[in-house]
């Protein structure tokens, strides 16, 4: 059975000033997904994430959520996408339960419709002892399951959370993880940002990195960390324009047979069985006139970068 | 669109009294300033006789003449005189206690022409005049008394003129100082209030939780309109505490009409909301904004007549205060309480308070709308 798109990035462009901070990003998050956009500071993910989350315009490209475009609707749009920023965003000298309320009648529920979902909200958030508690009081996790209950109350298909991790101790991790997995299983889309590669790892089924402002690679988890598994090396790089066919069979042809050599769209994946062979198969890349304007190595792990010459 | 903002403003009602003891002083601090204030400043205004001037009286010598003026000057209904030796003289007159001495030279009486010396205090120079004048009048009477004896005693004893003095009053006016300082500091607690109400706007940026607002499903317009509609309550609500109070202890009253009581009461508490988005909107980061905000209301309260009635002011300055919001907002609250205006008299400072409310609220709504547009592009 297809999986249902539900959060949609067409073309994502943005500009801070004269800088410009995502250049044509495009991703997709389907019902049940957890995706997790990975990257080193100021590498674009909470940009995209606001924009995703209705918060920050784009200059170009689009935003839907179940088709429904976030420019043309954006009412509709609005009450699509539960957002969780950073530090949680609650009201502390509220309750728990004070919290929930108002969020909730924001997105316009009432009555018995708003008692029982927050009271199923405070139930799942495992917050029922201390609902009437200010929220002032509670640790950092439990602050963060209310950020995520309060932003879960109108039941929307997208959940985004802006680095859920942050100031966690393991446990509250843990936690955290188990609940989005439980939202995974309920069909939710989510999509968060994280500079932790082990955590999208043990979190994400699906992984998108982005590096200075560009999307470099994307895919499961099992497929991007491939080099530990398989012990190749293996190098992500973004093409600054499309790759003319005649020029990627070109390419293939020169390069060995045990050499991997992958184009989606702008970006390019290189693999190979040691860090010399895939050195001299960058060089071969780069003569044959492709412009890569941003690369990133992999070894084993998704940290380490490296910028093209 | 109404649902949201009530919600809105509802939060902001809910949060005011989360806090208890904040809450609590919101009321009691305002009643407390106002109760001070009228009882320092207070005077009577209908019994003349209380109001004698304290006059320090040194004298030099010892003769019958000088004895005989101080008598005159110690029966006189204008003084209340206080013999002191002479070298205590300059260190009372410098503190003050009282301004205004009269020193008696010791040829008085015999010389020809002896020179009677009126010393004051820097800032006391009306009571010298007023000291100058009371012992003119008494050194006057007693040489008529000496050179035309009964004459000048019954010319003196009925003077061919009438002489009345009397508080300027209106039909329904009823001034007593607590008046002016109930509706002088109340309007200054109500501003800061203002003031507390806009810095949450820019706490809630810090926190993360305007993001959160952002991202809901409603207009930038609504959660600024709840916030004013929270600060307009809340300020109502410390009005009517205040003057509650102010009525039931200190005889201050409301001589006007209930509506036109009801009008000041809304424009000064719309005063403080537009007061509040201002600060949000031109503050940049908390700290910094409560200070400058702090100094702003300060000299607004000063300059508006909210510590001293305004006619205390030099007259250029009266004038300048016409462009401030207070000077109307007090003068909206005078003629709403002692003064006793008719509602055709109170317009006039009502559509000023309001004018500076909707102007304050047009600029507030201009620049967190930029605010607001810059961070969409990414730059808040």
């Amino acid at each position: 059975m297809p999986r249902t798109v539900a959060l949609e990035l067409r073309d994502i462009r943005a500009v801070y000033g004269r800088v410009t901070v995502l250049h044509g990003v495009t991703l997709a998050v389907h019902r049940g997904e957890i995706l997790g956009l990975l990257g080193p500071n100021g590498s674009g993910k909470s940009t995209t994430l606001g924009i995703a989350a209705g918060v920050i315009d784009p200059v170009a490209g689009s935003v839907s959520i179940d088709g429904i475009d976030r420019t043309r609707d954006p009412h509709r749009f609005a009450i699509r996408v539960g957002f969780v920023p950073q530090d949680s965003a609650i009201y502390e000298e509220l309750t728990a339960v004070q919290n929930l309320e108002f969020f909730g009648r924001l997105y316009g529920l009432r009555g018995y419709d708003l008692d029982s979902r927050i009271a199923k909200a405070l139930a799942r958030s495992r917050l029922t002892d201390r609902s009437h508690e200010p929220a002032g009081t509670f640790s950092g996790g439990l602050r963060r399951r209310l950020g995520i209950a309060i932003a879960l109350l109108p039941d929307p298909p997208v959940l985004l959370l802006d680095e859920p991790t942050a100031a966690l101790d393991a446990a509250s991790r843990d936690d955290l993880f188990a609940d989005l997995h439980r939202l995974r299983e309920e069909g939710h889309a989510v999509m968060l940002t994280t500079h932790h590669a082990e955590e999208a790892e043990q979190v994400c089924d699906r992984i998108a990195m982005l590096e200075t402002g560009r999307l470099v690679a994307e895919g499961p988890p099992s497929e991007l960390m491939r080099p530990q598994s398989s012990g190749r090396c293996v190098l992500f790089g973004h093409l600054d324009g499309s790759l003319p066919k005649f020029l990627e069979r070109r390419i293939r042809r020169r390069l060995d047979a045990d050499i991997g050599f992958e184009v989606t769209g702008h970006r390019v994946r290189l693999s190979a069985w040691t860090a010399d062979e895939l050195g001299r198969a960058l060089a071969l890349v780069l003569a044959e006139g492709a412009h890569l304007d941003r690369y990133r190595s992999v070894s084993g792990r998704l940290e380490p970068t490296a910028k093209a010459a | 669109m109404l649902s949201t903002v009530l919600t809105l403003a509802g939060k902001d009602w809910r949060l005011f009294w989360c806090d208890r003891r904040a809450a609590t002083l919101a009321f009691v601090v305002p009643i407390m300033l106002a109760s001070v204030f009228g009882y320092i400043f207070d005077r009577p205004t209908r019994d003349r006789g209380e109001v004698r001037l304290h006059l320090l009286v040194v004298a030099e010598g010892d003769s019958p003449t000088i004895r005989k003026l101080i008598d005159d000057l110690a029966t006189n209904p204008n003084l209340q005189i206080e013999p002191i030796p002479a070298e205590s003289l300059n260190p009372r007159l410098l503190d003050r206690r009282p301004g205004v001495a009269v020193v008696i030279p010791a040829d008085f009486g015999t010389a020809v022409k002896p020179r009677i010396a009126v010393r004051h205090h820097p800032l006391c120079s009306l009571e010298a005049r007023w000291a100058e004048g009371v012992i003119a009048e008494a050194v006057a009477k007693g040489v008529a008394k000496e050179r035309w004896g009964d004459l000048a005693e019954s010319v003196l004893r009925d003077p061919p003129f009438l002489l009345s003095v009397s508080a300027l009053e209106e039909p329904h006016a009823k001034f007593n100082s607590y008046s002016h300082s109930f509706s002088g500091m109340t309007l200054q607690y109500l501003l800061f209030w203002g003031m507390e109400s806009g810095l949450l706007l820019l706490r809630e940026r810090r926190r993360g939780v305007w993001l959160r607002l952002r991202a809901a499903p409603m207009p930038l317009a609504a959660v600024l309109l709840g916030r004013a509609l929270a600060t307009a309550a809340i300020a109502i609500l410390q009005l009517l505490t205040t003057f509650a109070f102010g009525y039931a202890v200190f005889d201050v009253t409301f001589c006007g009409s209930p509506f036109g009581f009801a009008l000041a009461v809304i424009g000064v508490a719309s005063l403080a909301a537009s007061v509040g988005l201002l600060v949000a909107a031109l503050g940049g980061r908390e700290a910094p904004a409560r200070s400058v905000s702090i100094l702003a209301i300060l000299g607004l309260a000063m300059l508006g007549g909210l510590w001293l009635p305004s006619f205390l002011l030099p007259d250029w300055l009266r004038d300048v205060s016409l462009a401030l919001p207070t000077t109307w907002a007090m003068r909206l609250l005078d003629s709403a309480t002692w003064q006793g205006r008719d509602l055709a008299d109170q317009l006039p400072s009502f559509v000023a308070v309001m004018g500076f409310t909707a102007l304050f609220l047009s600029v507030a709504f201009w620049r967190l709308s930029a605010t607001e547009r810059a961070a969409r592009r990414g730059q808040g």
